[in-house]
């Protein structure tokens, strides 16, 4: 062993250090009043009987075959149907009257003879109106 | 006479007599380390009795793959951590050369003390390493187990440890001859 070693064990036993009685009656009765912890440090219920987990396990099965039982029996019942709403009823169809255009002139003509129809006819709607 | 594997069994039976007994062969020496962790010889004698109540609380948990001593020094360091939480007033601020329970424990010898020198000069978890190693002869896999450490760790702060207190006797050593 090296010389710092030696030294280091030395001193630590040149440290004088003793437990009194004292101290060791004290240590004696303040074990009495401890009660080793379970390893887990955690407290766990005692152990159920073998019959409680039986008969948990049958209620459970019991459960799940009466439930299974009752949705197969409504799977004779007639599913009612729901009959289509008439979603267009309340709306007026409207006749669209077009013609085809018929094309007998250079196009800035025929859009100038639309452009005309379409203010004369503007004309009548508003004379018949009123305005 | 029961071996320490009986009293260990009947500890954890529950048995505090058992257990007294079995602790009986460490107590000194874990007062003496926690001498040099405490403020005063008192404080280090309600740190003893704290670390007989939490280990035989925790017996149960003790596994008998380690040192009986390295699980007793695991709750002891741990023990005298608390004291050093830091809404403790420091120790460092209490110690007095009068008052400090490790100088009044030391016998007088001609030369210094190293354990006080490795106080002042270590930090806490080093010089644990260093008291485990050389006062208490423990492996270094004893000692990174007792301070939750890895042994790598363990192996570089020992080292660290011993340069440190190299330095440190060398020192006193030169002092000593100068002196003459």
């Amino acid at each position: 062993m090296d010389k710092l070693a030696n030294k280091l064990r030395q001193d630590a036993e040149n440290i004088e250090a003793n437990v009194s009685d004292e101290l060791d009656r004290r240590i004696r009765a303040s074990l009495q009043g401890v009660t080793p912890a379970n390893d887990q440090h955690a407290v766990r219920p005692p152990s159920r009987h073998a019959g409680f987990w039986w008969a948990s396990s049958l209620t459970g099965i019991v459960a799940a075959a009466a439930v299974i039982a009752i949705i197969n029996s409504q799977q004779d019942a007639p599913v009612p149907q729901a009959k289509p709403a008439k979603l267009f009823a309340a709306v007026p169809t409207i006749d669209l009257k077009t013609e085809t255009a018929v094309m007998t002139s250079p196009l800035q003509q025929e859009l100038d003879a639309l452009q005309s129809d379409i203010k004369k006819a503007e004309r009548r709607v508003r004379e018949e109106v009123g305005l | 006479m029961r071996t320490e594997t009986q009293l260990i069994a009947a500890a954890q039976a529950g048995s505090a007599d058992a257990f007294a007994d079995l602790v009986k062969l460490y107590r000194d020496r874990l007062l003496r380390f926690l001498l040099t962790r405490c403020a005063s010889y008192a404080d280090a004698e309600d740190a003893l009795q704290d670390t007989m109540i939490n280990a035989f609380r925790y017996i149960r948990s003790y596994d008998p793959r380690w040192r009986f001593s390295t699980w007793l020094y695991r709750i002891a360091i741990r023990n005298a951590g608390k004291l050093r939480s830091p809404d403790v007033v420091e120790l460092g601020d209490l110690r007095d050369e009068e008052n400090d329970p490790l100088l009044r424990c030391i016998r007088a010898s001609e030369t210094e003390n190293l354990w006080v020198s490795a106080r002042r000069l270590l930090n806490d978890e080093v010089f644990a390493a260093m008291w485990l190693r050389y006062a208490e002869d423990l492996s270094v896999n004893d000692i990174s187990t007792a301070l939750d450490r890895s042994v790598s760790w363990t192996k570089v702060n020992l080292m660290r440890g011993r340069k440190t207190l190299g330095a440190a006797m060398n020192e006193t050593d030169t002092k000593s001859e100068a002196y003459g």
